[in-house]
């Protein structure tokens, strides 16, 4: 059984897409993990780069793939507004130490308007804030993975919590989810920005515990006060703003009732019928 | 060039229909003018007119639309962009891009037009729209005529063969509005293009118009020659009410029309041997200064928008400021209240019961929850203040923040706008209903002061005329109203007095006859058909026809 | 200039920078690049970030001796500092904090921070001189939508932030406190209501002026199988590439195999997508100069690197002075060069 649900759904194809895409993800976050002597990377400044390009690809690949059939117009502009309330957000939250507030948009985006758009809107408002900060580098796209992922589990938490307990939920997963974000943001440039020669830093060829301890110490080091940070002003800003964002939310959502792709579409998805989407377009006067 | 065949539209939820068997036509090169009160579904015959209903707003469309031949049930609204174009209400909040030339070129773009088209055919909008002095402008930059005309030139290079636009001249003052109303008469007349427009102020677009379709509350629509529709609409220009009190034959539209007929009622309105009208609009006696401010100068950064205005407020009197766009208006406002910027002078507010020769207080040295018992303002865009998700919960959220006894802003809403639903969210509110809300929660703490940026943005004419009547309640209970307006009608209706602002200053000041009467922009309709006798509102007139008898 | 130009060329000296860790090369480096931003950027919200590029450049530097001093593993050599030895608890085997600072040690953290830092500082200049306005109009046909949206949050930024300003001060009209849970929830949700309020406005303008349109439809099973295709060998060739033990087919080949297979079917879906466009930045003369300096700066290092590694790695042990190789200085000369070539007569 598929779900079907969200201004930006997700046909069997995009679904194996993201499924691929992740997996490519997986690696490049945890390459430290993953290097083994031999390697053509084994040099510790060349990875991030490498993979960062790859990265671009996947992303670029994954969008061309969840655009592909049409997006309907509705999901477009609502992207692109919350994606500019995030960008809005961004360069405020990163002058002050470990406040973040980008997630709470993309984390309560995703969870009103489904996975596909969680996935979109991860990508497209880190891609704004980098355009419109000038912030556009090698960590540009990790970045981007990692907000969509957030956003993509937001979409997939469980539906049928309501209330008090859905913010809850939302909550624990922002925190959770925002500490996860600076640890693989850590992982991926963890060799980068130490270079070797230290006790704490990455050998490449080393058992995979011995790098994990050492990553974890680090980690601990360096950023774990900006990473608690990350995930406290993500849960409270879901605990406080949880409610009526979700139901600004979810009234547009009712009043944008998502509906038909364009007319020429394939029915390459049955599920996609004008009528089985007005079921998700709950009824209320414009 | 459209023809409604028995169409009626229900939005999804709505137990009535909006529009109930509407059939109409709209002829090729005509401009073509929707009028009704507030919810009697213009925007929805509008939205019909272009396939956004019901494609993109949802609900059920019966009977068929056609546009050029086009039905709208099998057309998508982007399978009609090359035939009809529409400009929303608010045009910045269609805008794709960011800048004048890209945003006229963005509609081209998506029908896939070649680049020497898009190249010449921008180039051609730019002169018949004026706009090419903006090119390159950034069109956040820009003034409200110059977006609208943006607007209109965006589809415009598209070369739609129907032109629908929303409200277009609503939150425009004078100048822009006849800028925006001059470029589209001029598509009508030089290109043959037709027009469908709404509008609220009639008295702007009447005159232009060939075609009429009047819709009542109930979503029935007639249509027809405006001087024969006017004669029985419920919403008509007080031009064409004052021609309906005379019984004037054919029912003039222009100003030049109905002065040519105005002879004889000029004759029996002239002043008898008891003296002229001179005093005041209302038979209200303005009491001792309120507001007393000093020098008053606003800077935002490198703009002086404020110059050294000194002003006086009095109890029971209702003043309005005037003025063009970027006048200094608003910034005036924001700087009595105390929460806007004010780079100089001072601002003094006397508090009720205080003893007449204690100095005031400055509201911006106070909590803002002390202010607003002074001294309250209404912005221009009321949305702002509103953040809950029902008007129930605005109106508890409102007793508690002015300390209030509980109902009491719930007291005042109903006595503002009777019949809204307390479940209602704030933002499905008609622009009126906002309004209402607005003025009931800072009403609520019974402020002394009242100040207004630009009410009657949006409002229709019975929404204009009980605010003008809560104004006048204000007034009575020895309050001081301050508005700033760029609708003369409505200015005429309830201001005692009139403070003209040009560039930051104060360039006239007086009583509202004396100002309004002698100037050619600020001139309400009936002064000047009726000029030289000093008469502003219809209200005026009846009056005085009726006292010799 | 096309801003693609300016990212080819900075990407081009970011790769040259890789491939040295002679101090001499990546100051000269650095220095071009600066020299270029100075003499090409104009006076933009993003050209005005660049200066803490260069702090951040400085930061790096600066935290990779703080970690050499205080976790690094002391090598022998001259003692520059004695500092005492801390032993950890047992939880961190293997970490001891402090220990004697040798020059070979501290100039081995600093190379390597240098080259990241001049790594970072091209991407700064790249992220300056090219108008990403501009840069979103060059995205292929395939990523029209996204691309959309994403032209959209950009041109609404500066809109939504005075927005924010427009209904904080709304807010103190209610006699709302400026502090406090209260008003954050007063502020944001009337804020994020207008944006979500405006992008329906916003979706109804794009579809009557033919927006969709230019979308006819899904393109199929072909585009569907190279973009499955595409990141089924992403992931294995990332794989492959980390892998040392798989067989070298699996690194590098497939990541181009999955990079022309992605091409491709972004092509093909692009097809589908029939819009045009306005006045599009063109490519001229001037970009290929641009771009071909940055590119033969990394080419030049790149072929050094594999020819003479030594000139380009200075030894630390013994310590010499590091040298500057004729070819690095024609490298960082090219670098230079678009602060004085390139130009273009009229700027649009």
């Amino acid at each position: 059984m598929r779900r079907q649900h969200g201004a930006l759904p997700l046909g069997r194809r995009t679904v194996l897409a993201l499924v691929l895409a992740s997996l490519a993800g997986l690696l490049a976050f945890g390459w430290p993990l993953v290097l083994s002597p031999g390697s053509g990377l084994e040099h510790g400044t060349d990875a991030p780069l490498v993979l960062a390009a790859v990265l671009v690809a996947v992303i670029a690949v994954v969008m061309v793939a969840l655009g592909d059939g049409g997006i309907d117009v509705k999901a477009i502009a609502v992207l692109g507004l919350l994606s500019a309330v995030g960008a809005v957000l961004r360069p405020l939250s990163a002058g002050t130490a470990g406040i973040e507030t980008v997630f709470v948009v993309i984390i309560l985006g995703g969870r009103v308007f489904g996975p596909g758009f969680g996935f979109a809107l991860g990508s497209t408002t880190i891609f704004a804030s980098a355009l419109i900060t000038g912030g556009v580098g090698p960590w540009m796209p990790f970045q981007m993975l990692a907000a969509s992922w957030l956003g993509l589990g937001a979409g997939l938490l469980p539906r049928r919590v309501r209330g008090r307990r859905e913010i809850l939920l939302l909550a624990a997963y922002g925190a959770v989810g925002a500490f996860a974000f600076g640890w693989s943001m850590n992982l991926s440039f963890w060799p980068f920005q130490i270079g070797s020669g230290t006790s704490l830093s990455f050998v490449a060829g080393d058992p995979v515990v011995d790098n994990l301890r050492r990553f974890v110490l680090y980690s601990a080091a360096t950023s774990l006060g900006w990473d608690l940070g990350r995930a406290v002003t993500t849960c409270l800003g879901l605990a406080v703003l949880g409610r009526p964002l979700l139901a600004a939310l979810r009234r547009t959502a009712a009043r944008a009732s998502f509906g038909p792709l364009p007319p020429s579409r394939e029915p390459d998805d049955p599920d996609g019928s004008d009528a089985t989407r007005r079921v998700h377009a709950p009824t209320s006067p414009a | 060039m459209i023809r409604f065949e028995h169409v009626s539209v229900t939005y999804p939820g709505a137990i009535d229909p909006t529009l109930r068997d509407v059939s109409v036509v709209v002829p090729e090169g005509e401009m073509c003018l929707v009028v009704g009160p507030t919810g009697a579904g213009k925007s929805t015959l509008l939205r019909a007119s272009c396939g956004l209903v019901p494609h993109f707003t949802g609900g059920h469309l019966e009977g068929r639309v056609l546009v050029d031949g086009r039905d709208t049930r099998t057309h998508q609204p982007r399978d009609l962009a090359d035939v009809v174009g529409v400009v929303a209400q608010d045009p910045s909040s269609g805008f794709v891009t960011d800048t004048v030339e890209e945003e006229l070129a963005y509609g081209m773009e998506q029908l896939g037009l070649p680049p020497a088209v898009m190249r010449k055919r921008v180039e051609e909008v730019m002169d018949l729209l004026r706009l090419a002095s903006l090119r390159g402008r950034p069109l956040a930059d820009l003034s409200g005529g110059e977006q609208q005309r943006v607007a209109i030139g965006a589809v415009m290079t598209s070369h739609p063969r129907v032109l629908v636009l929303d409200e277009p001249t609503s939150a425009l003052d004078p100048a822009a509005a006849e800028d925006v109303l001059a470029a589209l008469t001029r598509l009508v007349h030089d290109l043959g293009m037709t027009v469908l427009l709404s509008e609220h102020r009639l008295e702007r677009v009447v005159q232009y118009t060939d075609r009429i379709i009047s819709l009542s509350p109930g979503g029935t629509a007639t249509q027809g020659a405006p001087e024969s529709v006017l004669r029985a609409s419920v919403v008509a220009p007080p031009i064409v009410e004052l021609g309906r009190l005379a019984g004037w034959e054919p029912l003039p539209l222009s100003v030049r029309d109905a002065r040519r007929q105005a002879a004889p009622l000029r004759a029996l309105l002239q002043p008898g041997p008891r003296g002229g009208l001179t005093g005041s609009v209302s038979a209200r006696e303005a009491g001792a200064p309120v507001l007393v401010a000093r020098d008053v100068h606003v800077r935002h950064g490198q703009v002086h928008a404020v110059r050294g205005v000194d002003l006086r407020l009095r109890a029971g009197e209702v003043t309005a400021v005037m003025g063009r766009n970027g006048a200094g208006k608003s910034s005036l406002l924001w700087a009595l209240q105390g929460a806007g910027p004010r780079s100089r002078g001072s601002v003094l507010v006397h508090a009720p019961g205080a003893r007449p020769t204690a100095r005031g207080q400055e509201p911006a040295q106070l909590s803002p929850a002390n202010t607003r018992r002074l001294i309250a303002l209404v912005p221009q865009n009321p949305t702002d203040l509103l953040y809950l998700d029902t008007v129930a919960h605005e109106l508890e959220a409102s007793d508690r923040q002015s300390g209030a006894r509980t109902g009491t802003t719930a007291d005042l809403l109903t006595h503002l706008a009777p019949g809204i639903t307390p479940d209602a969210h704030p933002r499905d509110l008609s622009e009126g209903q906002r309004l209402a809300l607005v003025l009931a929660i800072q009403l609520s703490a019974d402020p002394r002061v009242l100040l207004l940026d630009e009410p009657t943005r949006g409002l229709d004419y019975a929404t204009k005329q009980r605010l003008a009547a809560a104004l006048a309640e204000h007034a009575g209970a020895g309050g001081a109203t301050l508005l700033s307006s760029h609708d003369v009608e409505f200015v005429a209706e309830c201001a005692d007095r009139v403070v003209v602002l040009a560039d930051g200053e104060v360039v006239a000041d007086g009583a509202a006859r004396e100002i309004l009467v002698a100037s050619p922009t600020f001139a309400p309709q009936v002064a000047k058909i009726l000029h030289p006798l000093g008469l502003l509102t219809l209200t005026e007139v009846r009056h005085t026809l009726g006292a010799p008898a | 200039m096309h801003p693609l130009a300016w990212w080819v060329w900075a990407l081009g000296l970011g790769v040259a920078a890789t491939r040295t860790t002679n101090p001499a090369v990546l100051g000269l480096l650095v220095a071009s690049v600066v020299l270029v931003v100075m003499a090409r950027r104009a006076d933009t919200p993003w050209a005005r970030a660049f200066p803490a590029y260069l702090v951040l450049g400085a930061c790096i530097v600066v935290v990779r001796v703080v970690f050499y001093v205080v976790v690094g593993i002391k090598t022998p050599g001259t003692v520059l500092i004695d500092l005492p030895r801390v032993a950890l608890p047992g939880w961190a085997v293997g970490v001891e904090l402090l220990g004697p600072v040798t020059l070979t040690g501290l100039l081995v953290a600093v190379y390597g921070g240098l080259r990241l830092a001049a790594l970072v500082i091209c991407f700064g200049a790249a992220n300056a001189l090219a108008n990403p306005r501009r840069a979103l109009r060059s995205l292929p046909a395939s990523l029209h939508q996204i691309g959309t949206a994403v032209v959209i949050a950009v041109s609404v930024t500066p809109q939504l932030v005075s927005s924010v300003a427009d209904v904080r001060r709304a807010q103190r009209l209610r006699g709302q406190d400026a502090r406090g849970v209260g008003a954050l929830v007063a502020c944001a949700v009337p804020v994020l209501q207008d944006a979500l309020d405006r992008s329906l406005d916003l979706a109804a303008s794009m579809d009557s002026r033919g927006y969709a349109r230019a979308v006819p439809g899904s393109s199929g099973r072909q585009v569907g199988g190279l973009l499955l295709l595409a990141l089924l060998a992403a992931a294995l060739g990332t794989y492959g590439l980390l892998d040392g033990t798989s067989p070298p087919w699996m690194g590098v080949p497939v990541l181009l195999v999955g990079g022309v297979a992605a091409v491709l079917g972004s092509v093909l879906a692009g097809r589908q997508v029939t819009r045009t466009r306005y006045r599009p930045d063109p490519w001229g003369g001037p970009e290929n100069l641009v771009a071909a300096c940055g590119v033969s700066a990394a080419l030049l290092l790149v072929v050094a690197t594999a020819t003479d590694p030594a000139a380009l790695d200075p030894s630390l042990s013994p310590l010499s002075w590091p040298s500057l190789p004729p070819v690095a200085l024609v490298s960082v000369l090219l670098a230079a060069a678009p602060a004085v070539i390139g130009l273009r007569r009229s700027p649009r």
